[in-house]
C-alpha cells in the first residue's frame, strides 16, 4: 500500500498551488478556484488520516462531507458576490475592488 | 355632708365662677359679679362650717380632717394629694374666707357697679368717668364702670380658688400648684390694666420676682421627695422622718432639713416679698385696690408666711431649742433686716398706697423673724391680726382714693393724682365711716396698746423674742415698730386730719355700702380678734380671757410650745413704740401743708434704697444681653451656625477640589480623553495596512503564521 | 370589623397613606374638597386610634397589637408592628395632631392636593416610627418622615425657607447616617433586625467583633444612635435647624414639627438608646444630662433674646425638649431605681405635653400672623382689647407652656425634676447640680413667655391694627375648633393626669 506521507505530501502540494493562485492571481474567479484547490487539498488530508486511523470512527469521512458542502456554499455565495462586484464596478480584479479599506 | 367632703369642695365655687364668667357670663356684669360673689359666698360658708365643726373637735392636731386620692403613679406607688383642716388649717381657713368675701364684695363698689359705661373708655385702662344729665339739663361727670368688670371677677375667682387650694392642701405639691396659680392671678390682676405701661411692667416685674423664689422653693419640694418619698405634710413630720432629715448632712455643711427648709423658705421670700426679692411688691400697687388687697392681706403674701409656718417642724427638725440654726439664723436675719427696711422706706413714700405696700413688706418680714426665732404661734397669730387689719387699710385705702376720684371728676382737673396724699386731707369729715375704720386699721398696724389686735400679736412676737435671749432680732423688731406707729399716723394724719389741701379733697364723698360693710366687718376682726390671744401671763387681763389661739393653733405641732415667760422690758417697749411713734408721726404732720415742708423725703428712703435700678443693672440687662449677644447672636449664630455654614463651603471648597485637580485631569483627561487618545493615534498609524485589497490580507496574515509558527516552533516546541 | 380588629395597627399606619394616593384622583381645582377629604382621612386614624387607646392593656407587660409581615426576609428584617404604654401615647397624640394640623391648614390655598397629600404620608411616616418593632422599618419610616416635612417647608413656606428646608434636611440626614451604619452592624451581627431579639442580645454582647473589643463597637454605635436622636429632639448643640425650620415652615408644619417629629427624637432615645445600651448610657449619662441642661439653659435664654414671636415659640421647643432629655440622662443614670421611674414618666409625659402646647403656641402665632403678615414683637403691641378671645387663648396656652400648675407642662416638669434631682440626691450628686442649674432655664422659660404675651398683647394698643384695612379680626370659629381639643388636653392633664400617665408609668415599669 501507498504509505501516508505520500498522500500528504501530495496534498500539500496541492495546497500551495491553491494557496498561490489565491495570493497571485489578479481575478476574483481565480482567487476562488486557488480557494477551492485548498480546501480540497484539505479533503485529501482527512480522508487520508481516516484511512490510515481506525476506519470504524467516521469523523474523517464526515468532515469530508461537511467541506464538500461549505465549498459548495461558498463558491455560490463567492461567485454572486463577484458577479454583483463586476455588475456595480465593471471588473472583476482583486486589487481594484478596495473599497473596503479606511 | 361630710366635712372632708366638703372640704373639697371649698375651693370649687370660685374656680367653676371663673369658667362661668370667661365661658359663658363675659358680656352680662350682672350676671358676672352675682356668679363670683355667690362663689365667694359659698367657699365662706363652706369655710365656716368646717371651721365651727374644727372646734368642736378634740385633740384636733392628734386628728385632724383628712382624706386624699390617688393623683401621680411614680412608679410602683402613688402620689396622693388630698385635703387636711388642722387646727392651724382651720384658724387660717377662717381669716381667708372672710377677708376673701369682703374683697369680692367691695370690688362690686369698687369698679362702680350701675354706673354707666365711660364716655372714652377703652379696654386695658382705667374708667376715666362718664358724662350724664340730669333732669334739669346739667351736665355731671359721674365715676364710670370698669370696662373690664366680669373679667375682674373671673381672676379674682381664680385667684380665690389659688388660696382655699393653698390652705386645704394636705401635701407640698397641691400647696404650691395653689401658690403658683395666685403667681399667675397677681400677674394677671397687677396688669389688669394692661395698657398702661407701668401696670404691664409690674405684673412682669411680679411674676418674674417670685418666680425665682418659685424655682428654689420646686427644688426645695423636688429635694424633700427625693428624701422622704412623700409631701404629706402629717408623712413628713412624724418624728423618725424629721430625725431622719435632721442627721442627714447634705451640701453646704447644713442638714438635709437645713438645706430643704431653706430652699421652701427663698421660695416664700419671692412670694412674701421679703429682701432681697421685695421689689415686686410696691409696683404691684398698679392693680386696681381690691387686688391690693387681695394680695397683700388676704392671700398671696400670707401665703408665703403661711407656707413657712406649715414647714415649721422642718425648719425647726435640727433645733435644739436654744442655739439656731443656720437655716433659722438666716429666716431671722432676713425677716428682722426686712422689717426694718421696709419700715424705713414707707416713711418716705407719698402714695398712700405704697405706703401700706411697704408696710405690708414690714409686717411680714415681722413673722418671718418670728419664725425664725422659733416662735410658732406668735408668727400665726400675727398673720392672721395682720390680715385682717391689712385687709382694711387697703380696702380703706381703695374708699380713700374712690373718693378723691369723685373730687378729681367734679373739678375735671385730672392731672392730680388721687392716690397722693398730699393732695388730701381732711377727709375724716366727708368720709366718716371710712375714716373711723381706717383709724382702727392703722392704730392695730401700730399696735395701740390693749384694744387693738395688733399689739397682741405684736407683744408676743416681741416677748419672744426677748424671753427667749435674740436680743439683736427684738431690737431690731422694736425700733420696726416704732417707725410703723410713726408711718401710720404720717398717713393718717396727712390723709384725714387737718383741712382739705386741694380742691378734689373738698369734693370727696363716702363710698357706697357695698365698700364700707366690708370696712365694717373688718375693722370689727381688727380689734377684737387681738382678745382670743391674750397670754396668760398678761398682767390683769392674762386669764380673763383663755389664750385659746395659743391653745388651738400650738397644738399643730406634736409638742406645744410654751409661752415665753412675761416679763415688762417687752412690754413697756410695745408701748412706748406704740404710742410714742404715734405721738411723733401725729405731732410731725400736724401742721404740714405741703410736700416741700415734708422732712422725710430723703432721696435714699424716697427712691427705696435704689434696689429697682440696681437690680435692673446687675441682673435683667446682663441677663437680656446674655440672652441676645451671647446664646444667640455668638453661639447659635456665630458658633453653631458659623460652624455649619463654614461646613458648607468646606465640603462645597472639596468637591470643587476633587473636581479641578483630580476628576478633571486625572480621570476625565488622563485616564478617559488620554486612552481615547491613544487609541486614535494608534489606529491612525495602523490604518495604513487596511488597504481594501483582499490578497494583501492574506499575505499578512501567511506571513503571521509563519512567523508565529516558527517562534512556537523555535521556543516552545524545540525547546 | 374583623379584619379592623386584627390588623388595627397597620390599618391606622397605612390609611393615611392609602387616602393620599386615592387623593391622587381627585380633582386639582377643588381646594374646598381636597381639605375636607384630608380631614376626613385623618380622623378615621385617630378614631382607630382611640379604639387602641381603650382596647390597650397597661397592665400587660410587652407588646400589643403585634402584627408581622414578611418584608425582606434575605436580610432578616420584618414589617413587624406592635405598641406599649410608650408607644401608644405617641401614637395617640401623633393621630390627635394630624387632623388638628389639617383644620388648621384649611386657610392654604395654594396647590391643596400635593399639601394634603404629603400631609398624609407624613403622619404615615411618623406613627410608622412610633409602631415599628424592627430596627430597620424603624429606620425607613425616620426617613419616609422627613421628605414630605422638607417639601412642606421648601413649597409652602414664608420667606427664607429654601435656606431652612435645606438645613433641617442636611442635619436630619446628616444624623441619621451614623444610625443607619449602626443600625447595619445590629443587622450583620444578629442576621435579623427584630427589635425584641436585638435588645436581648445585644445590651449582653460581649464578643470581639472583628478583633475589636465589643466594647468600643458599642460605644461608637451608642454615639451613633445618640447624634441621630440628639439632632432630632433637638439637644443642644444640635439645636441650630429647629428655629430656622420652624420659623420658615407653614403653621401646620411647625404644629407637627413641634408636636410630633421632635418627639421622634427622644422616644428614641427611649425605645433604642436605653434598652440596646444600658452600660454605655449609664457611663454618658453625665454628657447626656450636661447637653440636656445646655439645651434648657441656652434654649430660655435663645428664647428670650428673640424679636421674632415664631422663633420665640421655636427657641421654646429647645427648652421644653431639654428636660425630656435631662429625664431620660437621668434614668439612664439610676436605672431600675424609683427616681428614674419618676424621671422618665415624666419625660414622656413632658413629650406629650409639649406635643399639646408647642402645636397651640404654633397655631396662634399662625393666626396672628396670617392677619398681620409680620412675626416681629415689636410691631404688635396692645392688642388684647382687639381679640379677647384670641389673647385669652394665647394666655392659657402660653401658661401651659411656661409650666403653671394647674396645666399639663408643669406635671411633667415636676415629674422630671423631682426625678432627676431624686436621682442627684440618692445615687449621683452632680445630678442634683445639673437640676439645679436647669431651674435657671425654667425661672427664663417665665421670662420669654411673658415676654411674648408683654409684646403682644399688653402695654399701650398699636393703632394700626385698630382700624381701616389693616384692623385685626378676632379668631374665627374654625381656629377656635383648632385650639379647643388642645386646650381640653392641657387643662385635662394638669387637673387629673393619671389618666394617661398610669399607662405611661405601667410602661415604664416594665420597660426600665
Amino acid at each position: 500500500m501507498v504509505p501516508l506521507s505520500w498522500y500528504l505530501i501530495f496534498a500539500a502540494a496541492l495546497f500551495s498551488i491553491g494557496m498561490f493562485g489565491v495570493l497571485s492571481r489578479r481575478n476574483a474567479v481565480a482567487i476562488l478556484l486557488g480557494i477551492e484547490l485548498m480546501l480540497n487539498s484539505v479533503n485529501i488530508n482527512l480522508a487520508a488520516f481516516w484511512r490510515y486511523g481506525d476506519v470504524h470512527l467516521m469523523a474523517g469521512q464526515v468532515f469530508a462531507i461537511i467541506v464538500f458542502a461549505v465549498a459548495a456554499a461558498e463558491v455560490a455565495v463567492g461567485l454572486a458576490l463577484v458577479i454583483s462586484v463586476y455588475r456595480s464596478r465593471r471588473t472583476v480584479v482583486a486589487d481594484e475592488i478596495d473599497m473596503m479599506k479606511w | 355632708m361630710e366635712t372632708t367632703t366638703l372640704i373639697w369642695l371649698i375651693p370649687l365655687p370660685p374656680l367653676l365662677a371663673f369658667f362661668l364668667i370667661v365661658l359663658f357670663t363675659n358680656r352680662s356684669k350682672a350676671l358676672s359679679h352675682t356668679i363670683a360673689v355667690g362663689a365667694a359666698a359659698l367657699s365662706f360658708i363652706g369655710s365656716m362650717i368646717v371651721f365651727v365643726r374644727a372646734l368642736g373637735v378634740e385633740h384636733l392636731g392628734e386628728h385632724p380632717f383628712e382624706s386624699a386620692i390617688n393623683w401621680l403613679p411614680t412608679g410602683d406607688t402613688w402620689f396622693r394629694i388630698g385635703v387636711l383642716i388642722d387646727p392651724l388649717g382651720a384658724a387660717v381657713l377662717f381669716f381667708v374666707a372672710i377677708t376673701i368675701f369682703m374683697i369680692f364684695l367691695y370690688s362690686v363698689g369698687y369698679h362702680n357697679y350701675g354706673q354707666p359705661a365711660g364716655d372714652h373708655d377703652v379696654k386695658g385702662l382705667p374708667p376715666h368717668g362718664a358724662t350724664v344729665t340730669d333732669e334739669h339739663g346739667h351736665k355731671h361727670v359721674v365715676p364710670s364702670v370698669e370696662p373690664m368688670y366680669s373679667r375682674f371677677f373671673a381672676f379674682l375667682g381664680l385667684f380665690a380658688f389659688g388660696m382655699y387650694t393653698l390652705v386645704v392642701s394636705d401635701n407640698l405639691l397641691t400647696l404650691f400648684v395653689g401658690w403658683e396659680i395666685m403667681g399667675l392671678c397677681s400677674y394677671l390682676l397687677i396688669g389688669f390694666w394692661y395698657g398702661k405701661p407701668s401696670a404691664r411692667d409690674a405684673a412682669v416685674k411680679a411674676f418674674m420676682t417670685t418666680r425665682v423664689g418659685d424655682v428654689f422653693m420646686l427644688l426645695g419640694i423636688a429635694f424633700l421627695y427625693s428624701a422622704t418619698g412623700t409631701l404629706t405634710f402629717r408623712e413628713i413630720f412624724t418624728e423618725e422622718t424629721l430625725h431622719a432629715l435632721a442627721s442627714t448632712p447634705a451640701w453646704f455643711g447644713m442638714t438635709a432639713s437645713g438645706l430643704i427648709a431653706l430652699l421652701l423658705f427663698i421660695g416664700t421670700v419671692g412670694k412674701s416679698a421679703q429682701w432681697p426679692l421685695h421689689v415686686w411688691l410696691p409696683d404691684a400697687m398698679e392693680g386696681p385696690t381690691p387686688v391690693s388687697a387681695m394680695i397683700h392681706a388676704a392671700t398671696m403674701v400670707s401665703a408665703g408666711v403661711y407656707a413657712v409656718i406649715r414647714m415649721f417642724p422642718l425648719l425647726t427638725a435640727d433645733w435644739n431649742g436654744h442655739e439656731l440654726t443656720t437655716t433659722m439664723t438666716i429666716v431671722a436675719f432676713i425677716g428682722a433686716f426686712t422689717a426694718l427696711f421696709a419700715a424705713t422706706i414707707a416713711v418716705a413714700q407719698n402714695d398712700i398706697k405704697r405706703v401700706l405696700a411697704y408696710s405690708t413688706i414690714s409686717q411680714l418680714g415681722y413673722m418671718i423673724a418670728a419664725l425664725g426665732i422659733g416662735a410658732y404661734v406668735a408668727a400665726a397669730f400675727h398673720l392672721i391680726t395682720h390680715a385682717f387689719f391689712k385687709a382694711l387699710l387697703f380696702l380703706g385705702s381703695g374708699s380713700v382714693i374712690h373718693g378723691m376720684e369723685h373730687g378729681v371728676l367734679h373739678t375735671g382737673n385730672h392731672h392730680v393724682d388721687p392716690q397722693d396724699m398730699y393732695n388730701m386731707g381732711g377727709l375724716r369729715k366727708k368720709m366718716p365711716i371710712t375714716f373711723w375704720t381706717f383709724l382702727i386699721g392703722g392704730f392695730a398696724l401700730s399696735g395701740f396698746p390693749l384694744v387693738t389686735a395688733g399689739f397682741w400679736s405684736k407683744d408676743e412676737i416681741l416677748a419672744d423674742a426677748f424671753g427667749h435671749g435674740h436680743l439683736a432680732v427684738f431690737v431690731t423688731l422694736a425700733i420696726a415698730a416704732f417707725l410703723t406707729a410713726f408711718y401710720t399716723m404720717r398717713q393718717i394724719t396727712l390723709t384725714f386730719l387737718g383741712e382739705p389741701r386741694t380742691e378734689e379733697a373738698k369734693h370727696a364723698q363716702e363710698t357706697p355700702w357695698t365698700m364700707t360693710t366690708p370696712l365694717i366687718v373688718l375693722a370689727f376682726f381688727a380689734v377684737t380678734y387681738g382678745w382670743v390671744g391674750i397670754s396668760e401671763h398678761f398682767p390683769i387681763l392674762g386669764g380673763l380671757v383663755p389664750n385659746w389661739f395659743h391653745d388651738f393653733v400650738g397644738h399643730t405641732l406634736a409638742e406645744v410650745p410654751e409661752a415665753p415667760e412675761f416679763s415688762w422690758i417687752p412690754l413697756l417697749t410695745s408701748l412706748v413704740v406704740a404710742l410714742g411713734g404715734l405721738a411723733l408721726g401725729y405731732l410731725t404732720y400736724r401742721n404740714v401743708k405741703s410736700v416741700s415742708e415734708d422732712k422725710f423725703q430723703i432721696p435714699l428712703l424716697k427712691n427705696k434704697y435704689y434696689f429697682d435700678e440696681a437690680y435692673n443693672f446687675l441682673f435683667i440687662r446682663p441677663a437680656y444681653w446674655f440672652a441676645e449677644n451671647v446664646v444667640y447672636k455668638f453661639l447659635d449664630k456665630g458658633v453653631i451656625d458659623g460652624f455649619l455654614h463654614a461646613f458648607g463651603p468646606f465640603t462645597q471648597g472639596t468637591g470643587s477640589a476633587l473636581r479641578n485637580y483630580f476628576d478633571l485631569p486625572v480621570i476625565n483627561r488622563a485616564i478617559g480623553d488620554g486612552s481615547a487618545e491613544i487609541t486614535y493615534w494608534f489606529g491612525g498609524k495602523l490604518r495604513g495596512i487596511q488597504t481594501g485589497r483582499v490578497q494583501q490580507y492574506l499575505m499578512l496574515a501567511l506571513v503571521t503564521f509563519i512567523v508565529i509558527g516558527a517562534a512556537l516552533y523555535f521556543f516552545v516546541f524545540a525547546a | 370589623m374583623d379584619f379592623i380588629s386584627t390588623h388595627l395597627l397597620s390599618t391606622i399606619l397605612f390609611f393615611p397613606a392609602l387616602a393620599a394616593l386615592v387623593m391622587l384622583f381627585l380633582p386639582k381645582d377643588e381646594a374646598k374638597l381636597h381639605k375636607w377629604f384630608a380631614l376626613a382621612a385623618s380622623l378615621v386614624p385617630f378614631v382607630l386610634s382611640l379604639v387602641l387607646w381603650f382596647n390597650f392593656d397597661p397592665s400587660q407587660p410587652g407588646y400589643q397589637f403585634e402584627e408581622m409581615y414578611t418584608w425582606y426576609a434575605a436580610i432578616g428584617s420584618s414589617l413587624h408592628l406592635g405598641v406599649d404604654g410608650l408607644s401608644l401615647s405617641m401614637v395617640l397624640l401623633t393621630t390627635l395632631l394630624t387632623p388638628i394640623a389639617i383644620l388648621a391648614s384649611f386657610s392654604i390655598n395654594d396647590r391643596t392636593k400635593a399639601y394634603m397629600m404629603l400631609f398624609l404620608f407624613l403622619e404615615t411616616g411618623m406613627l410608622g416610627v412610633f409602631m415599628a418593632l424592627d430596627l430597620l422599618i424603624f429606620f425607613v419610616f425616620w426617613e419616609v418622615g422627613l421628605v414630605p416635612m422638607y417639601f412642606l417647608i421648601n413649597q409652602w413656606g414664608s420667606a427664607n425657607r429654601n435656606y431652612a428646608s435645606l438645613k433641617f434636611m442636611i442635619y436630619t440626614m446628616g444624623g441619621s447616617l451614623g444610625l443607619l451604619l449602626a443600625v447595619q452592624l445590629l443587622g450583620v451581627l444578629f442576621k435579623t433586625y427584630d427589635l425584641q431579639t436585638i435588645t436581648e442580645q445585644w445590651s449582653a454582647y460581649t464578643a470581639p467583633i472583628g478583633g475589636i473589643p465589643a466594647s468600643t463597637f458599642k460605644t461608637v454605635a451608642f454615639w451613633a444612635f445618640v447624634i441621630a436622636f440628639a439632632v432630632k429632639v433637638p439637644l443642644w448643640p444640635f439645636h441650630t435647624w429647629l428655629p430656622d425650620a420652624h420659623t420658615e415652615a407653614p403653621t401646620a408644619g411647625s404644629m407637627i414639627l413641634a408636636g410630633v417629629l421632635l418627639k421622634l427624637g427622644a422616644y428614641g432615645f427611649l425605645r433604642l438608646v436605653l434598652p440596646l445600651y444600658p452600660a454605655e448610657a449609664k457611663y454618658f449619662a453625665g454628657a447626656l444630662a450636661f447637653l440636656a441642661v445646655a439645651a434648657i439653659v441656652f434654649g430660655a435664654f435663645g428664647s428670650y433674646a428673640q424679636t421674632d414671636f415664631k422663633r420665640l415659640v421655636a427657641y421654646s421647643s429647645v427648652n421644653h425638649m431639654g428636660f425630656v432629655v435631662l429625664g431620660i440622662a437621668a434614668a439612664a443614670y439610676a436605672a431600675g431605681t424609683a427616681d428614674a421611674r419618676i424621671a422618665l414618666n415624666g419625660a414622656i409625659l413632658q413629650m406629650f405635653n409639649h406635643g399639646l402646647s408647642a402645636a397651640g403656641m404654633f397655631f396662634l402665632v399662625g393666626v396672628i400672623y396670617e392677619r398681620t403678615h409680620t412675626r416681629n414683637l415689636e410691631e404688635f403691641g396692645g392688642l388684647f382689647p382687639l381679640v379677647p378671645v384670641y389673647g385669652g387663648i394665647l394666655i392659657f396656652t402660653s401658661m401651659a407652656s411656661l409650666g403653671l400648675p394647674g396645666l399639663n407642662g408643669f406635671i411633667s416638669e415636676f415629674l422630671v425634676v423631682r426625678g432627676s434631682f431624686g436621682v442627684g440626691v440618692n445615687s449621683v450628686p452632680v445630678m442634683a447640680v445639673y437640676t439645679a442649674v436647669a431651674m435657671l432655664g425654667l425661672l427664663f422659660t417665665g421670662a420669654y413667655i411673658l415676654k411674648g404675651i408683654k409684646k403682644v398683647l399688653h402695654g399701650p394698643m398699636n393703632e394700626h391694627w385698630a382700624h381701616g384695612e389693616h384692623k385685626l379680626t378676632e379668631i374665627n370659629t374654625r381656629e377656635i375648633i383648632v385650639m379647643v381639643p388642645l386646650m381640653v388636653l392641657i387643662l385635662w392633664i394638669g387637673l387629673y393626669p393619671s389618666w394617661i400617665l398610669d399607662v405611661i408609668n405601667k410602661a415604664v415599669v416594665m420597660l426600665f
